[in-house]
Parts: structure tokens; sequence; C-alpha cells
């Protein structure tokens, strides 16, 4: 079920992107500006930040199998051990930042805050934020699947040092990053200069602000991609939908294919139900509420989204539209 | 002991307490070795130390002795005063005059655990290392497969075992038998250890709401599932006759004496309290335990006679921690508010 989502929770903002990027930079730049706002960060490499600040913790991530019988349920350790120390401090953060490495899979990170009850109490996911290097991204795309899936859980994408490609070159790039997940902001930036509200305190995970995170949401499409890609779609249906015929499928679905979905979300139109009904999942952990009133006269659809690997839109397709009343 | 449950006087009024009001969490709490003091620790660097007897004036805080937050902290087993362990990377020895000295400083690490054993050593975990300060000298232990969550001596203080992710393992601290470590596994995160008061068993509470136990001797174990969240707190009676346990609305009380727990349910007493227990602490002599609650609520309860009694209405701040002193007749209570709470139960 749904987290409720109170003041008292710390906002946590996930830092990816491959070695290089710009992660750093953007940090520091985080920290040296005057907000007058107080950031807990958490990096993997100590030392490596050139502002001298206390709140700046190590982590050493360390990726822990939840033993629940849940394969692809991995939480990272660390986080939950630091979390619960930062809130024993006296003094109180705006926010929380957390580093990854440049080979890391967002995936443990985001769990973390689905799974751990402690965490969730305390704090909440804000948004998963990918930097990439323009210049280098198509070269890391070949190197394994870990760029691939940054792009794939990110809500943000700075697509840094635009300076050093041309604008043929950077195109390619975005169209890149656009097939592998067309939900997600794109800025473009140079030495990772960004106004901060760009990445901060987004809601991105937060259930009430599914439709107003996302500009293209309402759009749907279907293009063509090799299978084991990294891709995103969308499924509609006008039709209201079967709760328990949804909750069979849906369930069934992430079982089966949960470790192949990086991200999920939907807003669904319940048959009977006077209100929205809205999700949002990772892998194969999902939490969902009811949303907002349904308007008099206002065409109630339905919309699906899915980020990842193997995904058939024609098979989910049709599958969801025998969820339909 | 003097405290009895049944006397009317727990039901009409309080026992006599001393609460001081701070604004910084806490995150630990401790009588000194001969009850004369106890001390908080807490999220702003500082340890307080205050007269244990319930009447006597707190003194002025002190300065800081962490930068950052106090996470651990225990009676010296070897000098009148308190070891603390902080966020900062620094094991500090204070003395019973609020001076302190340096045990250990490791940068970039935070020592989050402390157990101290009454022939005089003190172990700390910090990352994935153990750390074991007795007669002068600070030995280093591991490294573990990942951070060290908890760690508690054996009975005799000549083992140390420690929780990771996996499963735990027990370090022989012997300088003249080199033993290699035992490694008990258990797949799953385990983050929170108790060895029994008689040295037999080793329980620990895991990252999916278990409880897991070994029996030392033969390496066999048993598992006790069905909490509502993960069990954070453990405490073994003095006789080590019972396992409490945290994460329920009542005192929950494994059996181990006779064939064990196995098959059988636990034993819970007392008065629903508001909440879940976050601490249970088990007297270090008698029949009674202490258990408070994330809503703030305490309880007072005696495992003989099946009854609770509330030391502290709930008030919305979580009880972090709690501490018997060495005679039994006083309990220290600190919160997630910064209220340092000592409550005498003799009446």
């Amino acid at each position: 079920m749904a987290t409720p989502q109170t003041s008292a929770q710390v906002p946590v903002t996930v830092l990816t992107g491959y070695l290089g990027a710009g992660k750093t930079t953007l940090l520091n730049r985080i920290l040296s500006e005057q907000h007058g706002k107080k950031y807990a960060v958490i990096v993997n490499e100590f030392g490596e930040l050139g502002i001298d600040n206390d709140l700046v913790v190590n982590a050493d991530e360390e990726v822990f199998e939840m033993n629940n019988g849940c394969i692809c349920c991995t939480v990272r350790g660390d986080l939950i051990r630091i979390i619960e120390g930062l809130m024993k401090r006296k003094d109180k953060f705006d926010g929380i930042l957390v580093e990854t490495t440049g080979l890391a899979d967002p995936g443990p990170v985001a769990q973390t805050f689905f799974t751990d009850e402690d965490v969730k109490a305390r704090t909440r996911l804000d948004a998963i934020v990918t930097v990439i290097d323009a210049k280098h991204f198509f070269g890391q795309l070949e190197q394994g699947s870990e760029a691939e899936q940054q792009v794939a859980f990110a809500d943000v994408i700075l697509l840094n040092k635009t300076d050093l490609v041309s604008a043929d070159e950077l195109a390619k790039v975005e169209d890149r990053i656009r097939g592998i997940n067309r939900y997600a902001r794109i800025f473009h930036t140079q030495k990772s200069q960004i106004g901060l509200d760009a990445i901060l305190d987004k809601g991105a995970f937060d259930l009430g602000r599914i439709l107003e995170f996302e500009p293209d949401f309402l759009h749907s499409g279907h293009d063509h991609h090799h299978e084991d890609e990294v891709r995103s779609l969308s499924i509609t249906a006008d039709r209201p939908v079967d709760p328990d015929k949804f909750q069979k499928w849906m369930g069934a679905l992430l079982q089966i294919k949960g470790a192949d979905i990086f991200r999920s979300k939907g807003i669904l139109a319940i048959d009977g139900a006077p209100r929205r009904y809205v999700y949002q999942g990772v892998h194969m952990m999902m939490d969902s509420a009811w949303g907002t009133q349904w308007k008099d006269g206002e065409k109630r659809s339905s919309k699906l989204v899915f980020i990842g690997r193997n995904l058939d839109g024609d098979n989910l397709q049709r599958a969801f539209e025998d969820c339909l009343k | 002991m003097k405290i009895d449950l049944a006397n009317p006087a727990w039901q009409q009024t309080l026992p006599p307490a001393r609460s001081v009001a701070t604004d910084a969490p806490v995150a630990a709490c401790a009588f000194n070795r001969d009850g004369t003091t106890v001390a908080f620790a807490l999220g702003d660097g500082v340890v307080r130390v205050l007269p244990a007897d319930v009447k006597a004036a707190a003194p002025d805080a002190a300065e800081p002795l962490h930068k950052g937050v106090v996470l651990a902290l225990v009676g010296d087993p070897a000098g009148d005063g308190f070891v603390s362990g902080g966020d900062d990377g620094r094991v500090l020895r204070i003395a019973a005059d609020g001076t302190s000295t340096e045990l250990l400083a490791q940068k970039g690490k935070w020592f989050e655990h402390l157990v101290a054993h009454k022939t005089g050593a003190v172990a700390a975990s910090a990352g994935k290392s153990m750390f074991l300060f007795r007669d002068g000298e600070v030995r280093e232990f591991g490294p573990h497969p990942s951070t060290v969550a908890a760690l508690d001596f054996s009975k005799d203080g000549s083992r140390v075992a420690c929780a990771h992710y996996g499963g735990i393992t027990v370090w022989s601290l012997s300088k003249d038998v080199v033993l290699p470590p035992r490694r008990f596994a258990w797949q799953g995160s385990h983050v929170a250890l108790r060895w029994s008061t008689d040295g037999k068993f080793i329980a620990t509470g895991t990252q999916e709401n278990d409880i897991h136990v070994w029996r030392v001797a033969q390496a066999t174990d048993m598992r006790m599932q069905g909490y509502p969240a993960k069990v954070k707190s453990l405490s073994w009676t003095a006789d080590a006759r019972f396992l409490y346990t945290s994460s329920q609305p009542v005192f929950t009380a494994w059996p181990f004496a006779g064939k064990g727990p196995e098959g059988k349910p636990p034993l819970q007493f007392g008065d629903e309290g508001a909440g879940l227990m976050t601490v249970v602490a088990a007297h270090p002599a008698a029949e009674f335990v202490a258990g408070g609650y994330d809503s703030g609520e305490l309880q007072l309860g005696d495992i003989r006679t099946r009854r609770s009694v509330v030391l502290k209405m709930a008030d919305g701040a979580a009880i972090t921690c709690l501490a018997w002193s060495p005679d039994g007749f006083k309990l220290a209570v600190g919160n997630d508010r910064g209220d340092l709470l000592t409550i005498d139960l003799r009446r």
C-alpha cells in the first residue's frame, strides 16, 4: 500500500551516471551554492568532493538480497544504516543526496525506499537524476548494461558536456536517450550547470504528482526496437478497468517480468470508482493509492507506462484490454 | 528485590523520576560501573553525565565530546566513567570527572556499536571491522563480509559475536591460542545480536522481521517469524530462561529453558501498550523487564505474575534506549526528542 507522504519525511535525490559524467561537479555545485538549505551527502568515494562539509558520509554500496523469496528484491544495506544514523542528529536536513558509483545499478537504491519501513517512515525518494557525458555515451552503452539502466531509471537527465559534441552528435545522443526513456526530463548542460529547482524536490515518486511530473505522460506511442534493448512504452484504454482482473494480471506480470521492468507507473479509471487509482513501481516493488476525483463529464481513460527490457507493447496492450469491463 | 507490581501504589502514582530536557535525539544510555552516575549519548555530540540519584539536581550541559552524533555508549568496565563511540570516527574514554581521552580514531568511519564486559574489555564496531579494547591495547578483527550491524560478548568475555550480511562471525579473543573465527551462516542481513546470559545461544534480528537463534556448541539454528517490524532490540533474562524481543505491543518472551522454543509460542504478557515496543531490557538479576514503545509509552513487566504497569505515558516521542542500574533499582530512558529520564523503582 502507499506510504503517506508527510513533510517530516526528508526528500532523497539519487544521483547516478558513469564515472566522469559530472556527478561530483554537480554535487560540489549543490553544496557550494548559497541556497540556505542543508543537505547530507552520501558518497561512495570519500575525498573526491572539494567541499569540506561534515555532512558528507562515505557509503560502501552494500547490496543485500532480501531473504523473502523475491529474486530481484535487493536493497542497499548501507543506506538503511546511514539514514538511521543521520536521523539521530540534532540538526535536521532539507534533503539527502545519494551518489552512486559509475557502474551501480540504481535498482537497489530505489527499492530500499520501497522496502524498508524505517527508511520509509523517515525519508521519501524524491527523484533519480542521471548525469550523462554527451561525448562518451555511445561508447558507454557498448561497455555493458549500466549506462542503459541509469537512463531507464531516471526521472531527470542532465545531458552534460554538450560543448564537447556537435549539434548533430548531440541530437543522436538525445534520440538514443529518448529511445530508452521517453518520460524523463532532459536538460542540456555544460559543467553540470543547472538550476537546483530542476533536480531537487521533484516529487517524482509522489503518487499524488504522477500526472504533474511527466509532460509526455498522456501521449502514447509504440516504436520499433530490438527486443533486448531497454525502451519505454505506454498503453491506454478508454473503457473502465476491472480491479480484480487488473490486480491479477499486474501481479503475475511483475512476478514473471519484474526483473526486466525498471520503472512502471499508471493511472487507472476503475469501474465505478469516483477517483483515479494511481500506482508506481520499481522492478517488483509497487506503491498504489487513490488519486484525484474525476470531474463531471471528464473522459475517464487509463494509461500505463513501462520502462524496461524485452517489452512487447502489443502483447501488453492485449493483456490490459482483457482487464477492462 | 523490593519491587512489587501488586503494590497499589503503581496504579496510583508514577515512581520518583527526574527528566532533563535537551534538544538532541538520544542514541544510547548507560549507568557507570558502580551505579553512581548515568549518561546519555546525544545527537549533538554531547555525552550528558548525571547523578544516578533522581533527587539530585542535574548539572549544566557539557561541551560536545564528539563532532556529530554520539552513536554508542557503555559504562566503562575498567573505570568509573563511560566509553563512547561517534559518527566522527572516534572512541572516547570518559572519566568520572568528565575529561575524555581518545582510544581510537578511524577517519570516515562511524562507531555505531559498543559492548562492555565485566572483565574490563570493550568491543566496538566501525564499518567491516570489530575493535577490542583491553588492558590498554586495541586489536582489530575482520574484515567481515559487510558492515558489522551488532555485536556482543560471550558470557565469560572470551569471545565476541558480530552480526553482518549472511550470518554472524564469532571471534576468539585469546592471544595465547589463536583460533580461526567461526562463521554461522543464515542468508539475509542481521541487524541486532545478543549472546545469551548462559553463553549457549546467540540471537539475531533480521532485515526480514525474523528472529534467528543459533545453539553455539551444536551450530544448529532456529527461526521465529511473525513480527510486523524489524526486531532491533533483544534481551535475555538474567537466568537465560527467556529471550525478550521488541516489535510487539506486549512483552514477548521466547522460552529457552528445557528443550528450547521450537514448536512453542512465545510467552506474551502485560497490558497492551500504545504502538510497538522499540526497546526491551530485562532486569539484570530479577524477573522484571522494561519495555519502551514507539509512542513514548514505557512499561515495567513481571514475568512471574504476568503483570505490567505503566511507568510513563505515551507522548509521541519514541523510546530509543533503556538501561538498568547495576543494582537493578533504577532505569535510564532516552527518546528521540531528547528527554533524559531516570526512574527510581523503589517505593
